[in-house]
């Protein structure tokens, strides 16, 4: 009971002080996808394609090194950098998740089970940096380090999701992920520079672009769309989309060029 | 009938309604009433103040707390008796707020709310996310649990390393792993391993059961992970050896067909436990059967996980140490001849003495989470010198930086204060005791990790009134820093020139306090880690006259004795005649 008393007198102490250090939420809001309400799954016959090329409007910033504070055997053999802007040759940007906005009927997932949702942990970096995972698929992580890796996924409408995956454990299933959101950060604490992307997508019409830039986004129903992008370090186009139209059987190229957000 | 009695038949039938109102409500699986405004009204009185009205952990006294107040609305908590990715049960909230959290600003409850009021605040923090209304939390499985023993506490140890506790918990558990530095919650804000060896510091308790508890489920929004899934679940020890062997193979050469056939067959086996274990985890009810096979696979987990919260358990003491007050004084040990060094065995045969140290909040800018618990401390003398062993946890080693937002240069170091007189007696004040005030001077011991031989010998007569002694140090030193923890060793004569020093003399209770700083805290100049004044005493050296006169007092005593009895004896005699 006393010493209850004397931490609660404590506590009002310390609220007294309030208002010295002013340290504000750390928490930076990241932008995210944009979802339809509801979407429907008809059969496609006869899609279009939209394809096109990303590209880094003027002089790409260098790229900063990490620091690799641990594990030097596994973690140290090559040079890692901090992958939020990665540009290629000619400007090529990756990593950029380019999808239709407002999209509300279309085909449903490929149900080739060869495609495979996986993410590797290898030399302490998650490859791919970006990722797409359909709603209900189960994402598979690879440990190819057979070092200690926590999968720690910074989910607000899914659930959290932390744990550690073992040396033991070179293959390790999660949970099917319920509904759209995204992309939440998926990290390693035990290696504090590893850092990637997962979005929960709840229909097939994203595509990430590769190093080269490049995206595809096949068997589009015809029609008029607004063509959004998601880029980590350039943020989103939410607000004022590229309009492209999709023909039947023909194929739209729409080339991207984004900057820094301001 | 007496007041007395009244009371107590009162009491008596308080007791008897208490067992027949709560004892039905906890067997009904203790669940919160629902929703109310009087929670709402109690949580806003009570809560609020660091959690925020809407429950975003952003009251006015968050900024200033280390950890940080939960954030209700993410769902995320940290201390649950269920698995992984799951929200706590009601009980699990209803024990927080009744018990608070140790080492963090969240006070125990109990006792200045009723019972029912506690439970009113669990209705009202549920309703600040909505995964609760439909939420069936399962709890962990405790009734496996392995008996504490030695061998038990083995086989944990050589787990912790297996599965790399070790990167955030550090070698022997003291918080200091390679990643400590590094790591940040989900909100974004520094955030530390524990120092496994305060066991009074765990934030939800430090019982066999809540150490299991934590390592199965996860700290949620932490980065303490759930570790179930660092077990091969389903696969005897035999096929996870065999496993291992083949990855190895895998890694730098193709596998056979029959090998890659052999792999995906245990692979499958794996996977056939997990997937159940997943469903459970979505909170999906397993057939009977799967319920089985998956009990019969999760027993060999289960021991495992008994077996590191056993070592967790084992290591560090079972309480907090009592302060050097009372019989637990800093008693320093007469030894003749030369005083032991740094590393010599002789230190392990004195006992620790325990100096608590808290926030210095008094004077900007101040230190609100300190991150230095405390200071230990041991010494010898002889008839020239004293030696100190100085003891502190610290999960960095922090070398000389400039701090990033002020420029200010941190480092790891330590103050040991004294007075310069030891006052005459309890009535006599000792200076102030944050470095001393304008009429009594403190002679300090400043020591820093940069310099881990050197004392700087230092007078103050207050916080920002210090002065380096202008005399060359007579104080050795030897500072080391090893598994998330600091050892210096001081000695010095026990009499000096110096009139600005304290002179040691035996027998006398001598005024002693401390300053920590921790670089990686932010431990700069005044903020930092203080204890108040404490006394010690050299242990008088046990005289040798010891042998002369007592037994002279008991031979007098004796003698007076038979000559008394001699005398009543002649009187005695006398009379009768």
């Amino acid at each position: 009971m006393k010493t209850q008393v004397v931490s609660i007198i404590a506590l009002f102490i310390v609220c007294y002080y309030v208002g010295a250090a002013g340290a504000a939420g750390k928490d930076e809001a990241v932008e995210s996808l944009v979802f339809p309400a509801s979407y429907k799954v008809v059969n496609v016959a006869n899609g279009g394609t939209i394809t096109g090329v990303v590209k880094y409007e003027g002089d790409a910033p260098e790229m900063k090194k990490l620091e690799i504070t641990k594990d030097q055997n596994v973690c140290g053999k090559t040079d890692k950098f901090e992958e939020s802007l990665v540009v290629g040759d000619g400007n090529a940007l990756r990593d950029v998740i380019v999808y239709l906005i407002d999209i509300s009927e279309g085909a449903g997932f490929s149900e080739d089970k060869s495609v495979k949702y996986e993410i590797d942990q290898k030399g302490c970096q998650f490859l791919p940096h970006v990722n797409l995972l359909p709603v209900g698929q189960q994402l598979t992580m690879i440990n190819s380090d057979r070092i200690m890796h926590n999968i720690h996924i910074f989910s607000n409408t899914n659930k959290a999701y932390n744990k550690a995956q073992g040396k033991n454990r070179r293959k390790m299933r999660l949970p099917k992920v319920k509904k759209a959101e995204g992309p939440v950060p998926i990290k390693c604490d035990v290696h504090g520079w590893m850092q990637g992307w997962i979005a929960y997508i709840p229909h097939p019409y994203f595509a990430a672009s590769n190093e080269k830039g490049e995206y595809k986004i096949e068997n589009v129903p015809p029609g008029t769309y607004k063509l959004g992008y998601w880029q980590a370090a350039c943020g989103t186009n939410k607000d004022a989309p590229v309009s492209v139209t999709v023909e039947a059987g023909g194929t739209v190229t729409q080339d991207l060029t984004l900057a820094l957000k301001k | 009938m007496s007041t007395n009695h009244r009371f107590f038949c009162v009491f008596i039938a308080n007791l008897v309604l208490l067992s027949v109102i709560v004892i039905p409500v906890f067997a009904q699986g203790k669940k919160a009433p629902a929703a109310s405004e009087t929670g709402k009204a109690l949580y806003n009185d009570k809560c609020a103040h660091c959690h925020g009205v809407e429950g975003a952990g952003d009251g006015a006294g968050a900024a200033n707390l280390l950890p940080r107040p939960r954030d209700f609305t993410k769902g995320l908590y940290k201390i649950r008796s269920t698995g992984s990715g799951q929200l706590p049960t009601d009980q699990d909230l209803f024990d927080i707020i009744s018990k608070g959290m140790p080492g963090s600003s969240m006070p125990a409850w109990e006792g200045i709310l009723s019972e029912d009021q506690r439970w009113q605040i669990v209705a009202h923090i549920k309703t600040f996310y909505d995964g609760f209304e439909d939420a069936s939390p399962v709890e962990i499985d405790l009734s496996g649990k392995v008996p504490y023993s030695g061998e038990s506490v083995t086989k944990g140890r050589e787990l912790y390393k297996q599965l790399e506790c070790n990167a955030c918990h550090g070698a022997v558990g003291r918080g200091d792993g390679t990643s400590a530095p590094d790591l940040t919650d989900e909100w974004g804000f520094r955030i530390w391993p524990a120092n496994l060896e305060q066991k009074w510091n765990y934030r939800g308790g430090a019982t066999t059961e809540d150490i299991f508890k934590r390592f199965i489920g996860g700290i949620a929004g932490s980065p303490m992970p759930s570790f179930i899934s660092s077990f091969r679940v389903g696969l005897s020890d035999a096929e996870s050896a065999r496993m291992t062997e083949l990855e190895a193979k895998m890694d730098s050469d193709e596998l056979a067909d029959a090998e890659q056939t052999e792999y995906e067959g245990l692979e499958e086996k794996l996977y056939a436990f997990e997937d159940i274990m997943l469903k459970v985890e979505e909170g999906e009810e397993p057939t009977p059967e799967e319920k089985a096979k998956l009990d019969v696979g999760m027993k060999p987990i289960f021991e495992k996980s008994w077996h590191i919260a056993n070592y967790v358990k084992s290591l560090g003491p079972e309480a907090i140490p009592q302060p050097a007050i009372g019989d637990k004084v800093l008693r320093a040990q007469y030894r003749p001849g030369d005083l032991p060094p740094i590393g010599d065995e002789a230190w392990n045969t004195l006992e620790s003495s325990y100096f608590p140290l808290v926030g210095q909040v008094v004077i900007e800018p101040r230190q609100f989470n300190p991150s230095i618990d405390s200071v230990t401390a041991k010494s010898f003398y002889n008839d020239k010198e004293i030696a100190f062993l100085f003891t502190w946890d610290d999960r960095t080693k922090t070398l000389p930086q400039a701090d990033e937002e002020t420029a200010e240069i941190l480092e790891d170091a330590i103050a040991i204060q004294f007075p310069v007189k030891v006052p005459q007696g309890p009535t006599e004040p000792k200076p102030y005791f944050i470095w001393g005030d304008a009429r009594r001077a403190v002679y300090l011991w400043h020591w820093k990790v940069s310099e881990p031989q050197k004392i700087t010998e230092m007078n103050a007569k207050g916080i920002d009134k210090a002065t380096v002694q202008s005399a060359a140090s007579q104080v050795q030193a030897e500072g080391v820093y090893e598994d998330g923890r600091y050892r210096l060793w001081v000695k010095r004569a026990l009499t000096t020139e110096d009139k600005n020093d304290l002179q040691f003399e035996s027998g006398v209770f001598i005024p002693i306090a401390f300053s920590g700083w921790d670089g990686a805290n932010g431990d700069v100049k005044t903020k930092r880690a203080i204890s108040t004044w404490y006394t010690f005493v050299l242990e008088p050296v046990p005289s040798k006259k010891r042998f002369v006169y007592p037994p002279l007092v008991a031979l007098i005593s004796v003698g007076v004795l038979f000559a008394l009895r001699g005398a009543v004896q002649r009187r005695e005699n006398g009379n009768n005649i």
